[in-house]
């Protein structure tokens, strides 16, 4: 009988029939031929959730094996609606892939040929005591073959299996790699993303020579995203590419006095410039991706014109995304990203300010300080009849301190930062909902007041539909907005405050 | 989990040969299957090319059910494992008729083992006595081979007895399943045998009959079930109509 505990070995090199042998001790080892080689492909998707979980997903074939976990290898067929894990036919590999980001597409990390052979090991009555299924992947480039062996004991032979892994292990070229190795054994030229790279920020830096890492850095991430985006691969390519090129944008309004006030202006400009391109498709993207929501929002009577509405989102998003891919190329962007990169990464940098010479750890107190009691000061005055533009004037607030605090998270203990980022995080989602309920009641006015006419019958089941979805957003941002106070009491207990000043308020400390 | 023994108060009828066939036959539609030999010859272990266990005595079977799990070898077929027989086995019987209530323990500690399998197929030792009285008690359904002879006519008569006399201890004949083993057609004595035993015994026999055929003795040869290495013969076909009718009995049972 098949045992559910499988065991799998990740053996380096090809293990030639030569080097496997034909005997262990008394014990026979038989060795299939090969079937013929086929093309497979490990998959990934850009911030490697897989690997970074010790499981490798190969598609070979109509087959997706996965590797890694506790199952051992498990299988499924390899059909699938786009390249979303949601996508994938429910099945074991689908299961074990639930802990990867939902947005975020499975890709061809590298590729290559694949064969199997069946082992199986005999005594002398000819009884087979354990069995072997040998995978062999050669990849294409300068990475090494590897050879999965799957290990099938047979229930009673515990030496024999013992005896088989030993053999094997002592067949391969070097020493068994974790699966989490496995691909970059494979293919070692594949680049590694990261969207939240560590920017080492030491006390004893400049706030200029910080303020420059921090946005060489992030400039690189978006630049790892364009070919995502241009490709369309899925919707995160373009989240993060916006996200790091608005910190990019944040620092350099953050860091006061870091560079010249002609230049912080300029380079704002064309960070700005950079991101411009992007709103739309983005939106977009937002409204796509929330769908469900939107028709959870209204009885079905009304659901007629929200798929007419959804329908013109997505043709636009094709032509929003074909701009945005035609711009990723212009050779207009690329100098104006390259050229703002190589102001930062240069050997000079880029021209200092009066605050450039400061030591980066009494400067991120500085700010942090003053944005925090700003922060407080917005928000005491918030009431329940305050107009509405001051509570976007504290999310605006909120939005910096969290950048500041996160730019230099480095400097402080993480056990510090973490309890009053909690209280803080809970404000920001608090006022980031009443914010979304805005900007998209306002979306879908522009939307309703500017889109093609589709005829009249049409026209009115749509109005009805997005009239119906502007109240309830309406009501919707009317109860956020009732919860603003009470978020921000949480925030501003004795405690957070007194933590606030012991960390960023030297003098008071 | 369901238990089939099969069994016969007559020996060399084909008990071991139906064991292995059907255990086979079960394994192959997806059930784990444990095919325990408790038959002192060791046959179907041997079917099956597995060696007798060394560490297994009677103490261990009743008390240690952990003992027994560890005594249990793969056999070369998926889902199909084999408790192979231990020769100390033979006076099996013996050591269980001087325990008391001997009777439940044997169902006890198989189901202690067999929480893994969904069947269990039971190759018993051919007598009636203590073991046997567990194995019918314990069984869900008796796979019972008949050779269609005046004599195995008279020994499945004794054995029909032998489990009207067990009522109390909740054996019903409605768990014998026979059916006619070694059958040759231009016996005459063999037709008339059938005709009249299933005149007799309309729900006790199977409708399916194993004809007599050299590839169940070529399984000593090959040592494999029938099913694995001629599954087109006779033979073969009257193994998977005895599974199929065997199948329906114990969904019923």
């Amino acid at each position: 009988m098949k045992q559910s505990q499988r065991s799998v070995l990740i053996l380096p090199g090809m293990l030639a029939d030569e080097d496997l042998g034909t005997t262990i001790g008394d014990l026979e080892i038989q060795v299939s031929q090969p079937d013929a080689e086929t093309d497979f492909e490990i998959l990934d998707n850009h911030i490697g959730s897989l690997q970074m979980s010790g499981q490798v997903l190969i598609r070979a074939g109509k087959t997706l094996t996965l590797l890694g976990g506790h199952e051992g290898l498990i299988s499924q067929g390899a059909a699938s609606k786009g390249n979303l894990v949601t996508g994938l036919k429910d099945g074991p590999v689908k299961d074990a892939l639930q802990h990867v980001p939902p947005l975020r597409g499975l890709l061809g990390v590298g590729s290559g040929t694949i064969s199997h052979r069946d082992l199986s090991m005999t005594d002398d009555e000819n009884k087979t005591l354990v069995r072997a299924h040998l995978t062999t992947l050669n990849p294409k480039g300068g990475g090494d073959a590897v050879t999965i062996a799957a290990l099938h004991p047979l229930r009673g032979y515990d030496e024999a299996l013992e005896q088989l892994r030993d053999h094997l292990r002592a067949s391969a070229e070097t020493a068994s790699p974790d699966a989490a190795d496995l691909s970059p054994m494979l293919f070692p030229d594949q680049p590694r993303y990261n969207a939240k790279p560590d920017v080492a920020i030491v006390e004893n830096a400049t706030a200029w020579q910080s303020a420059g890492d921090v946005i060489t850095v992030y400039l690189q991430v978006a630049r790892e995203n364009e070919a995502g985006i241009i490709a369309d691969h899925d919707t995160e390519f373009l989240h993060d590419y916006r996200v790091a090129l608005r910190k990019v944008r944040s620092v350099l309004s953050l860091f006061k006095g870091v560079y010249p006030e002609e230049q912080t202006a300029k380079f704002k400009g064309i960070a700005s410039e950079l991101m411009s391109p992007t709103g739309r498709l983005r939106d977009l993207d937002v409204y796509l991706l929330a769908r469900d929501d939107y028709f959870a929002m209204l009885p079905p009577s009304l659901h007629k014109g929200l798929a007419l509405m959804f329908e013109m989102f997505r043709k636009e998003r094709r032509g929003a995304h074909r701009a945005l891919a035609a711009h990723l190329r212009s050779s207009g962007y690329h100098s104006a990203i390259t050229d703002l990169q190589a102001a930062f990464a240069g050997t000079d940098g880029p021209p200092k300010g009066p605050m450039a010479d400061a030591s980066v750890g009494d400067y991120a107190r500085r700010l942090i300080w003053k944005r925090y009691r700003k922060v407080c000061r917005i928000a005491r005055g918030i009431t329940a009849d305050t107009p509405d533009d001051q509570v976007h004037e504290l999310r605006i607030g909120c939005k910096k301190l969290r950048y500041l605090m996160e730019f230099f998270a480095p400097l402080y203990p993480a056990a510090a930062v973490k309890p009053i980022l909690k209280p803080l995080k809970r404000l920001q989602d608090n006022l980031g909902l009443f914010n979304d309920y805005s900007v998209q009641q306002a979306f879908l006015q522009r939307f309703m007041d500017g889109h093609e006419p589709l005829g009249h019958k049409q026209d009115l089941v749509l109005a009805q539909s997005i009239g119906a979805l502007i109240a309830v957003l309406h009501e919707r941002q009317k109860e956020e907005r009732a919860r603003i106070m009470a978020s921000f009491s949480q925030f501003d207990g004795a405690d957070i405050r007194s933590q606030f000043r012991s960390l960023f308020n030297a003098k008071e400390a | 989990m369901k238990i089939v023994a099969c069994y016969s108060n007559k020996g060399g009828v084909g008990k071991t040969a139906a064991s292995v066939n059907l255990a086979y036959a079960f394994a192959e539609t997806g059930s784990r299957v444990l095919l325990c030999d408790l038959d002192p010859q060791g046959a179907s272990g041997f079917y099956f090319r597995v060696k007798p266990s060394q560490k297994l005595d009677n103490d261990a079977f009743f008390e240690e059910a952990k003992q027994v799990a560890k005594a249990i070898r793969g056999s070369d077929y998926d889902n199909l494992d084999i408790l192979p027989a231990n020769m100390t086995f033979r006076d099996f019987d013996v050591f269980l008729s001087r325990m008391k209530n001997s009777q439940s323990r044997l169902k006890k500690s198989l189901k202690a083992v067999g929480s893994d399998y969904d069947i269990i197929v039971l190759d018993c030792p051919p007598n009636i006595s203590t073991l046997s009285e567990n194995v019918l008690q314990a069984a869900d359904l008796i796979v019972v081979p008949v050779i269609p002879t005046t004599l195995s006519e008279r020994t499945f008569e004794q054995l029909l007895e032998f489990v009207e006399g067990q009522e109390a201890t909740k054996v019903s004949k409605k768990k014998i399943a026979a059916f006619f083993s070694m059958v040759q057609r231009q016996k005459v004595l063999h037709g008339e045998t059938m005709a009249r035993m299933r005149d007799t015994y309309p729900k006790r026999i199977l409708k399916a009959a194993l004809p007599f055929s050299t590839d169940v003795e070529r399984m000593g040869v090959n040592r494999a079930p029938v099913l694995a290495f001629a599954s087109d013969r006779p033979s073969a076909k009257a193994y998977r109509q005895i599974f199929a009718e065997v199948q329906t009995r114990l969904r019923e049972s």
